[in-house]
C-alpha cells in the first residue's frame, strides 16, 4: 500500500513537473489534442507529427495524417504501433490509465497546461516550440504573427472592460434546451480574453439552461458553435425560430455561428475570433 | 358529458367512487396547469396575462415559451402514462411500460442519428427544425414494423413472444446508439447525454400542435378498447370466447402505444418511470378496471409531468434539471416502497 502510494506521489509529481524542456528525440510526435496541432502548423514543424487525435481537424491537411483516434480515450496499443518518440497531450486527454502505461513504458509524454486565457495560449505555443527544440524559431514566429494581435485584443478588452457587455455561449440545442458554458469553461475564458463577462452565473461547466432564463439573463451577444445551428438553414433562420430573438443580442443582430476550435481551442486562432468579437461588442 | 356518465354508469364498468377520483384528479390537472404557467425565472403571473396588464416581452414569453413547454409536458406525461396503462393490461404484467416493446429505444435511435450525423443529408428548407423530432418517429416506426413483422402482425404465439422480440429489439437500438456515441465529438456528446435525460427545453408551437393532432386521437382510439382490456385479464383463451377479436386489440394496443411514445420521446426526450409508476398509483387508488384505470392515467400523468417540468426548471435556476432525472429519482424510490407495502399485507 505504502509502496503504491509513493508510486502514485511520483507519478503525480511527475505529472507537475511535466515542463517545457526540450525532448531528447522530437522526430516522430503524436498530438492529443487540436490546439496542439494547430501550434505545430503554426510553427511550421509539421513535417514531425506522425499521427493525431480526432480533434485535430484544423488546418485540413491535419485531418490527413493517422488518427488515434478521441483524445479523451485513447488506446496505448494503438499509440505504441505508431513508434512515437514525443507525445504531446492536452490537458484533457486520457483515460489516466493510458497515460500512465504509455509513461511506464518511457516515451516522453507531456501534458501541456492550459488555463484559457491570452497567457496560456502564448506559454502553449512557446512552451511546444522548446520541446520540439526551436524556441529562437517560435519566438520569432510568435512575434511576426500573433503579437500585435495580441496587444490589440489586450488593449480593446481593458477598454472593453470599462462598460461590461453579457455574452453567453451556446454548444448547441438540439431537442434539449441550450447547452450553455458557465464558469470554470473554455468559453468563459474566451468571453474574459473579450473584456465581456458571461451571461451565466451561477454553475460551473456545460449545462442546459431553460428558454425562460436565457431571456432574463438578457445577453449582449450570442455566440453559438457552427454545429449547433446546422439544422437551420441560415443564422437569420435560427435567430427567428428560437427564443434568442428577444434577447438584447437578438435584437441588436449580435448573434453568430463560430467553429467551435476557431473559438474555444485556445491555439493560434483564437486571439483572432477574441479580436474581431471584441470589436463589434460594444 | 352527462349522459356518457350515466352511460358507464349503467353499463357498471365505472363505479361512483371512481368518477369522483377522476374529478379529483381534473382538479389537480388544472391546479399543476395553472402552477406550471405560472411559475418560472421569468415573473409572469396568469391574472396580469389575463386582463393584460404585462408589458410585451412577458406577453410574448409566456405565448412562445412557457405555454407550449407546459402544455408539451402535459401530453407527453399523459402518452407514457396511457401507454404503461394499456400495454401493462395488454401484457397482463405488471412491470410493462413503454420501453419494454423497444418503441422509445428506437425513437431514441432516430433522435441520436440527427444529433451524431446532423441532418446535412436531408435538404434543411423542407424539414428545418421537424428534422430530430421526424427522425425519431421513423425510428419508433421501425421498431413497429419490426415488431409487427416478427409476430405476424401481433397475432403470433402469444405474449410472451412479443416481449422477446421486444428485447432484442431494445438490444438492437442500444447497440445503434451504443455505435453513433462512440464516433460522436465531445459538444455532440454533451448534447446526446442532456437529451437521453430528458427535456422539454425545445417545445415550440410548431411542434406541440401536431403532436396534439396525432396524440388525442389515439388517446380516443385506445379509450373503447378498455373493456375489451377488462376482459383480457381473465386469459387469451377465455377472453376469445367471451367474444374479444384478442389480435386486433393488440395490434391497437401497440400501435397506439407506439404513435403515442414515438412522438413523446421524439419531442422530449428519455423520460423514465412515468409510465410504469402512475398507473399503478393510479390503481392504488381507485381500482383496476381499464374504464377508470386509462382515463385517470391520462388525466394524472399529466399533472404530475407538469409538475416534474415546474421542478426541473426552478430547482437549480438559472441551470436546468433534466425532468427525466427528477422522474426517476422520485419514481424509483416510490416504485420500491410501494412494492415493500404490497409485499407486507
Amino acid at each position: 500500500m505504502d509502496l503504491k502510494k509513493k508510486i502514485l506521489f511520483f507519478i503525480f509529481v511527475a505529472e507537475l513537473a511535466a515542463d517545457c524542456e526540450q525532448a531528447v528525440d522530437p522526430t516522430r510526435v503524436i498530438v492529443a489534442g487540436g490546439s496542439l496541432t494547430e501550434i505545430i502548423f503554426f510553427l511550421g514543424e509539421e513535417s514531425v507529427l506522425t499521427a493525431v487525435d480526432i480533434t485535430s481537424n484544423y488546418p485540413g491537411s491535419a485531418t490527413s495524417l493517422p488518427s488515434i483516434g478521441y483524445v479523451r480515450a485513447l488506446s496505448t496499443e494503438g499509440i505504441l504501433s505508431l513508434n512515437p518518440t514525443l507525445i504531446l497531450g492536452e490537458e484533457d486527454m486520457g483515460p489516466p490509465l493510458v497515460v500512465d502505461q504509455i509513461k511506464s513504458t518511457g516515451i516522453d509524454l507531456r501534458v501541456i497546461e492550459e488555463d484559457y486565457s491570452l497567457n496560456s495560449i502564448k506559454n502553449k505555443i512557446i512552451c511546444v516550440a522548446k520541446i520540439l527544440g526551436i524556441e529562437k524559431k517560435g519566438d520569432q514566429i510568435f512575434h511576426e504573427k500573433l503579437n500585435s494581435t495580441i496587444i490589440d485584443l489586450q488593449a480593446l478588452s481593458l477598454f472593453n472592460q470599462n462598460n461590461l457587455k453579457k455574452v453567453l455561449i451556446i454548444l448547441n440545442m438540439d431537442g434539449t434546451s441550450p447547452i450553455v458554458a458557465g464558469k470554470n469553461t473554455s468559453a468563459n475564458g474566451f468571453i474574459e480574453m473579450m473584456g465581456a463577462e458571461n451571461a451565466v452565473t451561477g454553475f460551473d461547466g456545460w449545462k442546459p439552461v431553460g428558454a425562460e432564463s436565457i431571456i432574463q439573463m438578457n445577453p449582449d451577444m450570442v455566440i453559438i458553435t457552427e454545429r449547433g445551428i446546422r439544422n437551420f438553414e441560415s443564422i437569420d433562420e435560427f435567430i427567428e425560430k428560437t427564443s434568442l430573438g428577444f434577447t438584447s443580442a437578438g435584437k441588436n443582430g449580435k448573434i453568430f455561428a463560430l467553429d467551435g476550435m476557431k473559438m474555444l481551442g485556445f491555439g493560434p486562432r483564437s486571439p483572432d475570433t477574441a479580436l474581431e468579437l471584441a470589436k463589434i461588442i460594444n | 358529458m352527462f349522459e356518457l356518465i350515466s352511460k358507464f354508469n349503467k353499463l357498471k364498468f365505472i363505479n361512483n367512487l371512481q368518477l369522483l377520483i377522476i374529478l379529483i384528479l381534473v382538479v389537480v390537472l388544472f391546479i399543476s396547469l395553472y402552477l406550471g404557467i405560472s411559475l418560472g425565472s421569468f415573473q409572469i403571473s396568469f391574472f396580469d396575462y389575463l386582463f393584460g396588464n404585462d408589458s410585451k416581452l412577458q406577453q410574448r414569453v409566456f405565448e412562445e415559451i412557457r405555454l407550449p413547454r407546459v402544455f408539451l409536458a402535459g401530453i407527453v406525461g399523459a402518452s407514457l402514462a396511457l401507454s404503461g396503462a394499456s400495454l401493462q393490461g395488454l401484457f397482463r404484467n405488471p412491470l410493462a411500460d413503454p420501453g419494454l416493446i423497444g418503441v422509445s429505444a428506437g425513437a431514441a435511435l432516430g433522435a441520436t442519428l440527427v444529433i451524431v450525423l446532423g441532418s446535412s443529408w436531408v435538404p434543411s428548407y423542407i424539414f428545418g427544425p421537424f428534422i430530430l423530432p421526424l427522425s425519431a418517429i421513423a425510428g419508433a416506426a421501425f421498431v413497429i414494423y419490426l415488431l409487427y413483422l416478427f409476430t405476424k402482425g401481433f397475432g403470433y404465439s402469444g405474449i410472451t413472444y412479443m416481449l422477446l422480440v421486444g428485447i432484442a429489439v431494445n438490444a438492437l437500438a442500444s447497440v445503434g446508439i451504443g455505435i453513433l456515441t462512440f464516433i460522436s465529438t465531445d459538444s455532440e456528446l454533451r448534447g446526446l447525454t442532456f437529451w437521453t435525460m430528458g427535456s422539454f427545453g425545445a417545445a415550440n408551437w410548431l411542434l406541440v400542435l401536431p403532436a396534439y393532432i396525432f396524440i388525442i386521437p389515439a388517446f380516443i382510439w385506445l379509450l373503447n378498447s378498455a373493456r375489451k382490456l377488462d376482459l383480457l385479464q381473465l386469459g387469451e383463451p377465455e377472453a376469445i370466447r367471451l367474444g374479444v377479436d384478442v389480435r386486433s386489440l393488440k395490434f391497437k394496443v401497440i400501435i397506439t402505444s407506439a404513435i403515442v411514445v414515438g412522438i413523446s420521446v421524439s419531442l422530449s426526450g428519455m423520460i423514465g418511470f412515468v409510465g410504469l409508476v402512475v398507473p399503478h398509483l393510479v390503481r392504488l387508488i381507485g381500482g383496476v378496471n381499464h374504464n377508470y384505470l386509462i382515463p385517470a392515467s391520462i388525466i394524472f400523468g399529466s399533472s404530475i409531468m407538469i409538475i416534474a417540468d415546474l421542478l426541473s426548471r426552478v430547482l437549480i435556476q438559472p441551470a436546468e434539471l433534466p425532468v427525466g432525472l427528477l422522474t426517476s429519482a422520485i419514481g424509483a424510490p416510490f416504485f420500491l416502497w410501494l412494492i415493500l407495502r404490497v409485499k407486507k399485507t
